[in-house]
């Protein structure tokens, strides 16, 4: 990653909710330029500035994507990182997980991941540096019911980013993974009552659910030269709730 | 702030005390004194403040009685418990005193300063931990069944700690390092033994290169930091790729 003065910049998708949100914000509050990727960027939509760019773009969009890396590095001179945070959630028991349901979760959590990437890792390639952060979840080792369409997705997540890593190690770029427990964000309050998701404080080590920046902080820490020697990793941010 | 690192005279906990000493006091614990106190002239050379400990980690008593000195120059928050050893024996010619001293420096000394580390802490509800586990805790080794059991206790003892004390809102994680070039690796070997060894781990692993030990000591620091507020019971490796799982 670059510091504010350096150049390049870090394409967050997902970036108009929760953590992809709250990772663009760590990242301007640094100055770092923020190439800012969603289907609904929400609140940033039109916020274009001297260090953000914004799309609104579909991450299963091969096209979309390789226009809007394109126009990254037309604007900010490079790529220096990414954090791939478009994700889906509708819980539903196995029996009922339709066919349009496991598409719009391995299209968006996996396909859409793979496709991100693609458009990005020659530009990185070009500057012989850059971290790539990809979001899995915790689901992706544990197993909680009515996940088992997320949860496949998600260890897909893992298993590309672990291969991506083995593929670029030799060329300054690293590869990691951030595995969320629960983050208190749109995402599972959109499918939970606002009780249910305070619950899963309770057999939490740590006695508390997370946020949005505890997960963007781990993506911050492994965008950042400080993670210089760690790449091919999944980092769990989970209170030590499952701790494997 | 006041930081304990154990291991300090030398590579990754020498780097660690050099870097942290930037936020925090830095009680310098070694076995090896003059390491020790060359740590701490580094730290107040650069403008930073430390204070040497010789201690043993095998002998509790002395572990006990240093933690209290180190509380007495401000509350310990943090805890980087980081001494170790490493031998190189068949199984076969391993002996039980050999045996002994790699599980007692790492499971036992680590207990040990854990234990009077967290005496202090928990009443006052705050503080984080990092264990020195390796990639080894995960992964077998040949010639080195002594130091991968004395590790895999390590990061066994984290992950129940870690639930022990998260209600006290004490966080304790682990890190695995990877291949690290630091004294460790030249401990025992002769100089083509060493340079045989640097070429065996580039090449196995990923990125092709040892990892400095200031990389392990950034990670150590965010580990340390309330940037990993949410990250507890954790083994995290620095190791270039070598072991992902
Ligand atoms: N919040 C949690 O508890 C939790 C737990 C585990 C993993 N995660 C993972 O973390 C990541 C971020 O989750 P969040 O909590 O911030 O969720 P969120 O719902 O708040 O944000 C997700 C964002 O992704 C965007 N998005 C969805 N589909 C897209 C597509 N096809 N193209 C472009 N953008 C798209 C959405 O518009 C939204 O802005 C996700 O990958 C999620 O699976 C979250």
């Amino acid at each position: 990653m670059t510091d504010a003065n350096g150049q390049g910049a870090v394409v967050v998708t997902g970036a108009g909710s929760g953590i992809g949100r709250e990772i663009t914000r760590l990242l301007l509050e640094q100055g770092i330029p923020v190439s800012a990727w969603d289907l609904n960027p929400g609140d940033l939509t039109g916020h274009n500035s001297a260090n953000l760019m914004v799309r609104t773009l579909d991450t299963r969009d091969k096209a979309a994507l390789q226009k809007a890396a394109d126009e990254t590095v037309e604007r900010f001179g490079s790529i220096a990182g990414a954090a791939t945070c478009a994700g889906i959630f509708r819980p539903k028991p196995f029996l009922e997980v339709t066919q349009q349901d496991w598409d719009d979760h391995f299209g968006i959590n996996l396909r859409g991941v793979l496709f991100t990437c693609q458009a990005i890792l020659p530009h990185m390639r070009a500057k012989k540096k850059g971290s790539i952060v990809l979001f899995s979840s915790t689901l992706a080792r544990t197993a909680k019911p009515t996940t088992a369409h997320y949860a496949a997705s998600k260890g897909g997540v893992l298993g590309l980013m672990r291969v991506m890593s083995l593929e670029t190690a030799k060329e300054g770029i690293r590869v990691n993974a951030v595995s969320p427990g629960i983050a208190d964000t749109p995402m599972p309050n959109a499918v939970m009552s606002r009780d249910v998701v305070l619950s899963r404080a309770e057999g939490n080590p740590m006695g508390r659910i997370g946020t949005a920046n505890d997960m963007a902080q781990a993506a911050i820490f492994l965008l950042s030269d400080d993670a210089s020697y760690v790449t091919g990793q999944d980092i769990r941010v989970n209170g030590g709730q499952d701790p494997f | 702030m006041n930081t304990l690192i154990t291991g300090a005279g030398s590579g990754i906990g020498r780097a660690t005390a050099l870097r942290l000493a930037k936020r925090s006091h830095i009680c310098v614990a070694d076995k090896n004194g003059a390491n020790a106190a060359a740590v701490v002239k580094e730290i107040e050379a650069a403008g930073g403040k430390a204070t040497a400990f010789e201690v043993n980690v095998l002998d509790g008593d002395a572990v006990r009685a240093t933690v209290a000195k180190a509380e007495a120059l401000g509350p310990i928050d943090a805890l980087f418990n980081n001494a170790g050893i490493s031998v190189r024996t068949t199984i076969a010619d391993l002996t039980g005193d050999e045996w002994d001293l790699m599980l007692d420096t790492h499971a036992r000394g680590m207990f040990f300063v854990a234990q009077a580390v967290l005496r202090n802490m928990v009443p006052r509800k705050k503080g984080a931990i990092v264990q020195t586990s390796s990639d080894f805790a995960v992964m077998g080794v040949p010639g080195m069944a002594a130091y991968c059991a004395a590790k895999c206790a390590v990061y066994s003892m984290t992950k129940a700690l870690a639930q022990e004390f998260g209600d006290d809102k004490i966080r304790v994680n682990a890190i695995g390092p990877g291949p690290i070039d630091t004294p460790i690796l030249r401990g025992g070997r002769t100089e083509e033994q060493y340079r045989a060894s640097v070429a065996a781990n580039e090449a196995r692993t990923p990125m092709g290169r040892l990892g400095k030990p200031e990389e392990v000591a950034a990670v150590v620091d965010f580990l340390l930091s309330e940037k990993s507020a949410y990250i507890n019971g954790q083994l995290f490796h620095p190791n270039g790729g070598a072991v992902m799982w």
